[in-house]
């Protein structure tokens, strides 16, 4: 039995905030105050905190606090509160949070939800489930020892009457939270651990689904918009005669960041942008570029940058006449390219509220945007709607058609709000694709010069890592988990005139391509087979080693000569430990393809195993994008790709076989959205590294164009 | 101007010239068919028109005079079309944006051929494209549903 003390404090403020009337109001967006049920001195619903509403037919309500973008939280989450406070799953609704200081700082990133849920919400139900019981036991008039709770009800043990949640909420709410609730423990589990459906899904396969693109308001408007091309630039003139005749376009304007047009629907709004004749003054930038960029990363040397982790004597190893391995990888920036353009949608209302719907990766961050964006209207005296304080602003989160960490940066919002303070009716802007690929906070340009040492029995015994690039790639860098004695860490942070934001799996996805592939750049050297080398050196870390030998395993490691070429990579984040084995074919037509991905996850305890697998899938295919298909490259201070055509995105024919491996145990959950992206791009590389004697030095590769 | 949706007569105020993906969306607030990219290359504003998958976003209203409109949004009323239930029982979308044009080019494809292959599938989804990464599910689920709908014919 695991006891736990709640935060008294905490959970006092939000069960009277769940009581008064301020978050009811605050959680009851979307939905009817009878949805909400009351919750106060009327106790036709139990809402002990800010996740859960039981009403008095039995329906459980949890709030979800993430952003749905794919990841599963409108499952996840509620799976964890549901099996502490003992009710049947489909005796669930989920709901999506609106934005209340009750769910803290939301923002969903870093795939994190879980690992914060795991404590938070089981403890939520379980405060709920001991409230109930105690208002059971009350009914019962039994003792609250001779009472369990199970599937929605209270249960007399040595009788084995019962009495249903439904009839007890109004006692439950009435009493005080408790001190403390006992956690189960995980054998207990009937919900966690089960791959129960998603619940967004049967939405998502009829066209009901609302992503923020869908938002439909009565005279709602369309707007959309141009920034200038080359970051960093603004506006200079502007002829808009022959936008402005087109039927249906309404006003065009001039915001902080660039034109825009507003029309009655969104195609007008857009055939007003490419009618508009603009001179844009470019700014400074005009020279900018990624083979500059790249040309500058390149002359940098470790005694330029900054020692961050030092063992042993890496140099002095280096220059001591041992056999030396060197390689320098180049990454290119890479853009997110959700399938679901930028859009917000923003009402000044007449009452003084702005009401803003918003596929956003952070609704606290969306809001605090919105506030700064329409006090600063405020100050130039811009808006006549707007009245009220600026507090009065309510955020509401849509579906997301993807984020991949591009919905964590709210310029979309601003914009919105920038239009919208300027007409009575709510306006939608929708960026298009080429403004999206364009406008990108992107994964920036990274430069990695690796140097190793191997003794006489081709064993690794130095090894200086150096990174260069902006803080979001570089500075992320940690000592590879292999045991080498002589280990040298260095980064330098450059900055760069090119926007940039985390990417899924962020500085992970760089520093285990570096690191991984050189691994095997030194086992070749040093005549290794990649697999052992790697389980030599990690005795310190059981979990790496168990998901390389799984996904070995599932390989086939080493594999048959002749038929495919395997090369394998292994790396830790976000909690979570991943191994996984790119098999390679020669292709009937042209060079190689991926025919096979064997994929290994040790995520801790499994909450919902088929979203793992979903997870495993979307990363490897998300990855392989990135490492055969798409960059982005900057030219006179401008992105060169616009579209699918030159930003082309993994198909279907191209995906290969995916095999993903679950270890559970015991440890705490890690997150499971980004962790499996970092080990595909290094397998793919030691795969090709196999089966060509060459490695890697830049991505992507094109793998049509591999000789074997 | 009237256009035929999902076995309705409709009639919608817009230009000629407007592409179809726009007239469902913003007039007709169908918007199952989504933007991705508006010129042909992602697929989420894929239709059927007299049963054949079509990019509305490059297919214009002028052009679908008389023909018969399928959305998502008619595929059937409670998801019980065999693709639909295979996409649920396979757990198919994940950020779901992409689905309605996976979903209604499968139903295309399963209207040609009873049996698809790998290639089969190749050939009529390699142009819908998903950055979530659906695509093992997507294959699998259509194969599921080409075995239910050769069931129902047996019966
Ligand atoms: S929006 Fe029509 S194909 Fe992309
Ligand atoms: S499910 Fe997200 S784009 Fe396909």
């Amino acid at each position: 039995m695991k006891p736990f003390h709640p935060n008294r404090r905490k959970f006092l403020k939000l069960s009277s905030a769940a009581v008064g009337s301020g978050l009811i109001l605050g959680m009851s967006w979307g939905c009817s105050a009878e949805d909400q049920g009351s919750g106060n001195s009327s106790a036709s619903s139990f809402s002990p905190n800010a996740w859960l509403v039981i009403d008095n037919q039995g329906t459980v309500t949890i709030f979800v606090a993430e952003s749905e973008m794919g990841q599963g939280p409108y499952t996840l989450m509620p799976m964890l509160l549901a099996e502490e406070l003992e009710v049947e799953w489909n005796s669930i609704v989920v709901k999506h949070a609106s934005l209340d200081p009750a769910y803290g700082y939301q923002a969903t990133g870093g795939s994190a939800s879980i690992r914060k849920g795991w404590s938070t919400l089981r403890e939520a139900g379980a405060i709920a489930r001991e409230m109930l019981l105690q208002a059971g036991a009350a009914a019962l008039q039994a003792a609250v020892s001779d009472c369990k709770a199970a599937q929605g009800k209270i249960i007399h043990k040595p009788s084995g009457r019962k009495i249903p949640y439904r009839e007890l909420v109004s006692s439950a709410a009435k009493l005080p939270i408790p001190e403390k609730a006992r956690l189960k423990e995980l054998h207990e589990f009937v919900i966690i651990g089960q791959s129960i459906p998603r619940t967004d899904i049967p939405d998502k396969i009829n066209g009901k689904a609302r992503f923020g693109i869908d938002i439909k308001l009565p005279d709602m408007l369309y707007a959309t918009i141009t920034h200038c091309p080359v970051f960093g630039g603004s506006v200079g003139q502007v002829n808009a005669s022959k936008a402005r005749k087109i039927k249906g376009v309404i006003d065009i304007f001039e915001i902080n960041e660039g034109i825009v047009v507003v029309a009655t629907d969104t195609w007008t709004a857009f055939q007003g942008k490419d009618a508009l004749e603009i001179n844009w003054n470019p700014g400074k930038n005009t020279t900018l570029s990624t083979v500059q960029i790249a040309d500058r990363l390149k002359k940098l040397s470790p005694g330029q940058g900054e020692t961050t982790w030092q063992e042993g004597d890496a140099e002095a190893i280096l220059s001591s006449g041992k056999t030396v391995v060197q390689a320098d990888y180049i990454q290119p920036p890479q853009a997110h390219i959700p399938l679901e353009t930028m859009n917000c949608t923003a009402h000044f209302r007449d009452d003084g509220k702005l009401q803003i719907w918003v596929p956003t990766q952070s609704p606290s961050k969306a809001h605090e945007t919105a506030k700064l964006t329409s006090q600063s209207i405020i100050k130039r005296g811009l808006n006549k709607l707007f009245g009220a304080g600026s507090d009065d602003i309510e955020i509401q989160t849509t579906l997301l058609g993807g984020g991949f960490g591009r919905r964590l940066k709210q310029d979309f919002v601003s914009q919105a709000v920038q239009i919208a303070q300027r007409f009575k009716q709510p306006v939608q802007l929708v960026w298009t694709r080429e403004e999206d690929v364009q406008h990108d906070f992107y994964h920036p340009l990274t430069l990695h010069k690796m140097r190793g040492a191997l003794d006489e029995n081709g064993l690794p015994v130095a090894w200086e890592l150096f990174v260069s690039g902006t803080k979001i790639s570089a500075s992320g860098i940690s000592p590879p988990p292999y045991a080498i004695a002589n280990t040298k860490v260095v980064i330098k942070n450059t900055d760069e005139a090119i926007p940039r934001g985390p990417w899924r799996s962020v500085f992970a996805h760089y520093n285990a391509f570096a690191a991984e592939h050189f691994l095997d750049e030194m086992a070749r050297a040093g005549k290794q087979d990649p697999l052992d080398l790697r389980l030599r050196l990690l005795g310190d870390h059981p979990r790496l080693q168990k998901v390389l030998k799984a996904a070995a395993r599932g390989a086939g490691w080493p594999g048959q000569a002749g038929t495919g070429y395997l090369g394998i990579a292994a790396f830790s984040s976000f909690g979570s430990h991943v191994a996984e084995v790119v098999e390679l074919r020669r292709s009937d037509k042209q060079g190689l393809v991926v025919h096979k991905v064997t994929c290994a996850i040790d995520c801790g305890v499994v909450i919902n195993p088929d979203i793992v697998e979903q997870q495993m899938e979307g990363s490897i295919i998300f990855a392989l994008t990135a490492a055969t298909k798409s960059s982005i490259t900057v030219k006179d201070g401008q992105v060169e790709q616009s579209n699918f055509h030159n930003y082309p995105i993994l198909k279907i024919d191209e995906t290969p076989e995916i095999e993903v491996i679950i270890l559970s145990n015991e440890e705490e959950p890690g997150g499971i959205g980004e962790p499996g992206v970092p080990p595909l791009a290094p397998a793919l590389a030691n795969a090709i590294l196999s089966a060509t004697g060459k490695p890697v030095r830049e991505l992507p590769v094109k793998l049509s164009a591999i000789k074997v | 101007m009237q256009i035929r949706v999902n076995g309705n007569r409709l009639a919608v105020d817009a230009p000629e010239d407007m592409p179809l993906l726009w007239v469902l969306r913003d007039f007709l607030h169908l918007t199952g068919a989504k933007y991705g990219c508006g010129i042909g290359a992602c697929g989420s504003c894929t239709v059927l028109l007299d049963g054949e998958p079509v990019r509305s976003c490059i297919t214009v209203l002028g052009d679908v005079q008389g023909k018969e409109i399928l959305t998502i949004e008619g595929l059937s009323k409670d998801n019980s079309h065999p693709v639909q239930q295979a996409w649920q029982e396979l757990q198919v979308p994940q950020c779901g944006y992409c689905q309605s044009g996976q979903i209604l080019s499968a139903v295309a494809l399963l209207n040609e051929t009873g049996n698809p292959d790998d290639e089969d599938i190749n050939t009529a989804m390699s142009d819908v494209l998903c950055r979530c990464g659906t695509y093992p599910r997507v294959r699998k689920a259509i194969k599921l549903a080409a075995k239910t709908l050769r069931k129902g014919e047996a019966t």
